[in-house]
């Protein structure tokens, strides 16, 4: 009765998204008010009926309602509610299903708010984005339904993918990627729109920038929780391995963090809209371009979704995507381009652009690397695939220099420097970059990666922190006010100048603790006998005992438990575990990890021997993982400040509105 | 130079220039299996392997000679060896003679293997059990099941990686002139 | 002193860049006999999970070739003959990096192309720059956040 529910929401869903797009188009021509009222209608009709199927779908699994195909594959009797609930987006067709949900729920949101404004862009965002929906339910019709159902039903259930029902972080990361994806597709609709109705303004660029950086925003967070994830439960001691998953969250984020700096140029000059455009292409593009990678098995990865005929609709859709949407742009162009650059060689605008160089650059180093297996299989036939170390190795010039960037595009200024301003600005944040490294240098930091990343985040951070000390002190002599307040004031009157500071000190704290964690951590493997002990720096391992139980939370699951005893920094009892899960062939890890500011111990059980009591143990110390973290949270919350509504910026909003 | 009209027309190229190699990529890309390896066995002679049975007994690849062989890499904790094992068994019986065959357990205990051999039906051929890992790592497997046919010149002829169907099986032995 | 700020902090800055570029790229200690089997086991694929290395993973066909490779050394083989042993076997799937050149220098090449097309049009537009003239809409706006920053002083 409930899963025929959730189908049934899902069919009208798709009718109403169809109708929703067929009336926006002819509102949109026609000008009919009431047409268009009815189109919006019948996009909240759409996400309420999508809300409906998440309903039906989540009560089948927490009832465990085996007759369903996607239930019994995904769940079993003594699974935890916890992981029943979030296995709503753990495989392939409810995913799809989540997805479905908050696309529509972008759409709803962003309808409603500009209902009253914008009444030339909004038919055509609201078409472009129905037709978006229109695809998911399509997809959800027929081939990736998630309410298929089997006879005869079985008394027990698969249960969840054991990767992914080890740690309650899978609830959170997958909700925060899937919002940034899929409120992508709303700078895109817009960008659609304006091209439909040349509109490419200024208005429309505030709009786009401010509905770029919302799901931007998500997406950062979810990148940087996908990797706590991966540190907390794959065991191997790192977060980030380049996996096709971990590439299609990064490459939206790249095109996107690119256009939020293009957009500053494009806003202020009034040009580049042909580049904008480009971007904004791009970013929608990526989204499903990584949709189709992480579901269609053309590429292998750790957690890869279950093949399926679903990877042909999506490669169907890129293509007519991109080629909607690049005709689109081919049409306009001779109306959109640029007679002029925006500024001289040496500029603020330069330093944007030369920005959004290196950003394509390592998206197109990432994209490659992550196709290679695909382009060798295609051209050759034969096998070959690029790894971490290429990863790495190739991105971390282009990175280097675009942290070069961070420091240089603030200090100068808007249309073109002088000698004396590269002079006043540089000279001291070089001298304190230098002054750092060589105090890291005698601290014994050693290494090319770690010293130059050290270094040039110092140079950014001095040439900010230079930047918010001129203003504010100018503005307190100005105004008779203390330092402090002056610092608050101006912050809070550029919201988004200083919010995207403080987005760049994230990634300068972020850098530092990626360079120094990936070059500078010790690692040793070492296998025990009861009582034995394992020494790695200051600190001592001791094996006390192995426990082999069944999980109290899910009892078909076994833990191999090795109890240890630490000795050193944080001492205390700790404990690593294996855990087998009856429908994975390799046991899932359970690493301990005990964290500080300075450096984290990690400890890994590699196996284990029941008769002769003996555990192989991978032990290492990372250095200032947790501001990886802290770091992602700091760009997170830069961002926010940006985007927080300026009420002065309201009031002139309010103004010009008034004139026109 | 350029003049207005020709460059409004040919600005649409950039469209196939785009759309043409990704649909190629996209497509042809979707119709391979990413966990197929070639391997670069095939044409070569089998790396010679020994070890110990299931039943304790020596075996050594020496005697696969003179006739077809079929290797098959296994294990108890592989679902798709339990989907492939009927059509080892139909095979096994179809040819007493003329193929030569083995199991090698990959990465498995003796235990969990003979539960499963106990369960699903013991077949005519020996098991080797590889306990070092050392004969999956010269023939390069990537995991179970997998299987190799070999001519009986010993020449490694092709790999099937993942289950054998009834139809796979009886190609690949018709292609060692087996006949069905 | 102010002239001389940037000369002696660019100074400052070449004489560290040739300190850390020699310490960094300074002859690299020999290694032991287990180092160079953990950096081969870096250099190779798992073969049954993906993505990750055989130095990585925890399965046991990762195991398996730990040990295969300690005792290829032991054997006296050189880590290159250790590395062909493995290709001979798994193809050059089982390297973790490709061996074409090619494949580390096109990005590379691509960041490079795309600096030189915008420093030329950067270029080009300085000798051909006009002056500009600024969108009405931008000055009024300009003007009305000057006005209201007024009122709040």
């Amino acid at each position: 009765m409930i899963p025929t529910l959730g189908h049934l929401a899902m069919v009208i869903g798709l009718a109403a998204t169809l109708y929703a797009a067929g009336a926006f188009i002819v509102g949109a021509r026609s000008g009919d008010g009431a047409v268009l009222v009815s189109a919006r209608r019948a996009m909240y009709g759409a996400f309420a009926l999508v809300a409906l199927a998440c309903l039906a779908m989540i009560i089948s699994l927490l009832t465990h309602d085996f007759s369903v195909l996607y239930v019994a594959r995904n769940n079993a009797t003594t699974t935890p509610p916890f992981y029943s609930v979030i296995s709503l987006w753990a495989a392939l067709e409810g995913s799809i299903l989540f997805w479905t949900l908050l696309a529509t729920g972008w759409a709803s949101l962003v309808l409603y708010r500009y209902r009253n404004r914008l009444p030339a862009l909004m038919p055509w965002v609201g078409a472009t984005l129905a037709l978006g929906a229109a695809f998911f339910f399509a997809v959800m019709a027929w081939p990736g339904d998630p309410f298929v159902r089997v006879t005869p039903v079985g008394l027990e259930g698969n249960g969840p993918n054991a990767l992914l029902q080890n740690h309650p972080f899978m609830g959170l990361h997958p909700p925060l990627l899937y919002l940034g994806y899929t409120g992508m597709a709303i700078p895109f609709a817009f960008g659609i729109a304006a091209l439909i109705t040349r509109r490419t303004d200024e208005e429309w660029l505030a709009v786009v920038r401010r509905w770029t950086l919302v799901p931007w925003i998500l997406l950062t967070m979810g990148i940087v929780a996908g990797a706590w994830w991966s540190y907390a439960v794959l065991g191997w001691g790192g977060y980030w391995a380049w996996d096709p998953v971990e590439n299609a969250a990064l490459l939206p984020w790249l095109t996107a963090t690119a256009f939020i700096h293009s957009s500053m140029v494009a806003e202020r000059r009034g040009t580049l809209r042909i580049w904008t455009h480009a971007l904004v292409i791009a970013t929608f593009t990526l989204t499903l371009v990584g949709t189709f990678l992480t579901r269609s098995g053309v590429v292998v990865s750790v957690h890869a979704f279950t093949t399926s005929g679903i990877g042909f609709w999506f490669a169907a859709a890129i293509l007519v995507t991109l080629g909607v949407a690049l005709g689109l742009l081919i049409w306009r162009l001779p109306e959109l381009g640029d007679r002029r650059p925006p500024g001289a060689v040496v500029s603020r605008e330069s330093a944007f652009l030369f920005n959004n160089v290196l950003f394509l650059g390592i998206t197109f180093a990432v994209l490659f690397g992550t196709l290679y297996p695909v382009i060798v299989e295609v051209a050759s036939g034969s096998r070959a695939t690029v790894g971490a170390p290429w990863f790495n190795l190739v991105n971390a010039p282009i990175f280097v220099a675009l942290l070069f960037l961070t420091g240089v595009g603030p200090a100068l200024p808007w249309g073109g420097a002088s000698w004396t301003t590269v002079r006043e600005r540089f000279a001291v944040p070089i001298l304190a970059a230098v002054a750092v490294v060589v105090v890291a240098w005698a601290l014994a930091v050693h290494g090319l990666a770690p010293l130059a990343i050290l270094g040039l985040a110092t140079f950014v951070l001095v040439v900010m922190g230079d930047e918010v000390l001129r203003g504010a002190r100018s503005r307190a002599r100005g105004r008779d006010e203390s330092l402090p307040v002056a610092v608050v004031r101006l912050a809070t009157r550029n919201r988004r100048r200083y919010g995207g500071y403080l987005a760049h000190a994230g990634i300068c704290v972020m850098s530092v603790a990626i360079a120094v964690s990936a070059t500078l951590g010790t690692d040793r493997v070492a296998t025990l006998h009861e009582g034995g002990t394992l020494t790695l720096g200051a600190y001592t391992l001791t094996y006390d005992r192995l426990v082999v139980e069944p999980l109290a939370s899910d009892v078909r699951v076994t833990e191999t438990r090795a109890e240890l005893t630490l000795a050193g920094p944080q001492s205390g009892p700790i404990a690593t575990a294996l855990r087998d899960y009856p429908n994975s062939a390799t046991a899932i890890a359970t690493p301990a990890v005990r964290s500080a500011l300075g450096e984290d111990l990690y400890v890994t059980l590699l196996s284990y021997d029941t008769k002769a009591k003996t555990v192989a143990l991978h032990v290492f110390i990372n250095p200032l993982v947790s501001w990886i973290w802290v770091g992602g949270a700091i760009v997170a919350l830069g961002a926010l400040f940006a985007i927080w509504p300026d009420r002065r910026r309201l009031a002139v909003e309010a103004a010009l509105a008034a004139g026109a | 130079m350029t003049s207005p009209l020709s460059f409004r027309s040919l600005r649409w190229l950039a469209l196939p220039i785009v759309l043409v190699p990704l649909g190629w990529l996209l497509f042809t890309g979707l119709g391979r299996d990413p966990r197929l390896i070639p391997s670069p066995l095939i044409g070569k002679p089998l790396p010679a392997f020994s070890g110990t049975t299931l039943d304790g007994a020596t075996f050594s690849s020496a005697s696969l000679r003179g006739r077809p062989a079929v290797i098959n890499f296994w294990a108890s904790w592989c679902p798709p060896c339990v989907d492939e094992h009927p059509v080892l068994l139909a095979t096994g019986a179809a040819h007493p003679d003329d193929l030569a065959m083995v199991g090698i357990l990959y990465q498995d205990t003796a235990d969990g293997a003979r539960n499963f051999l106990v369960r699903y039906g013991q077949g005519r051929w020996p098991t080797v059990l590889d306990t070092s890992g050392r004969i999956a790592i010269d023939l390069g497997v990537t995991g179970p099941p997998e299987t190799f046919f070999v001519d009986a010149n010993g020449i490694v002829r092709a790999r099937h990686v993942g289950p054998l169907t009834t139809d796979e099986m009886r190609a690949q032995l018709a292609a060692l002139g087996l006949a069905p | 002193m102010r002239r001389l700020a940037l000369p002696i902090a660019m100074a400052a800055l070449l004489a560290l860049a040739a300190l850390v570029l020699v310490d960094a790229l300074g002859p690299a200690a020999s290694l032991t006999q287990d180092e160079q089997a953990a950096q081969i086991a870096g250099e190779l694929r798992c073969p049954d999970c993906q993505s990750l290395s055989v130095a990585e993973s925890q399965t046991a066909a990762a195991a398996a070739i730990r040990r295969e490779i300690t005792s290829l050394l032991e054997s006296g083989q050189s880590p290159e003959q250790v590395r062909q042993h493995f290709v001979d076997r798994y193809g050059e799937w089982i390297l973790v990096e490709p061996r074409s050149a090619l494949v580390w220098l096109l990005p590379a090449a691509a960041v490079l192309l795309g600096t030189g097309l915008l420093a030329w049009w950067l270029a080009r537009g300085r000798s051909v720059l006009t002056p500009t003239i600024e969108p009405a809409s931008d000055r009024i706006r300009d003007r009305i956040r000057e006005e209201v920053e007024k009122l709040d002083a």
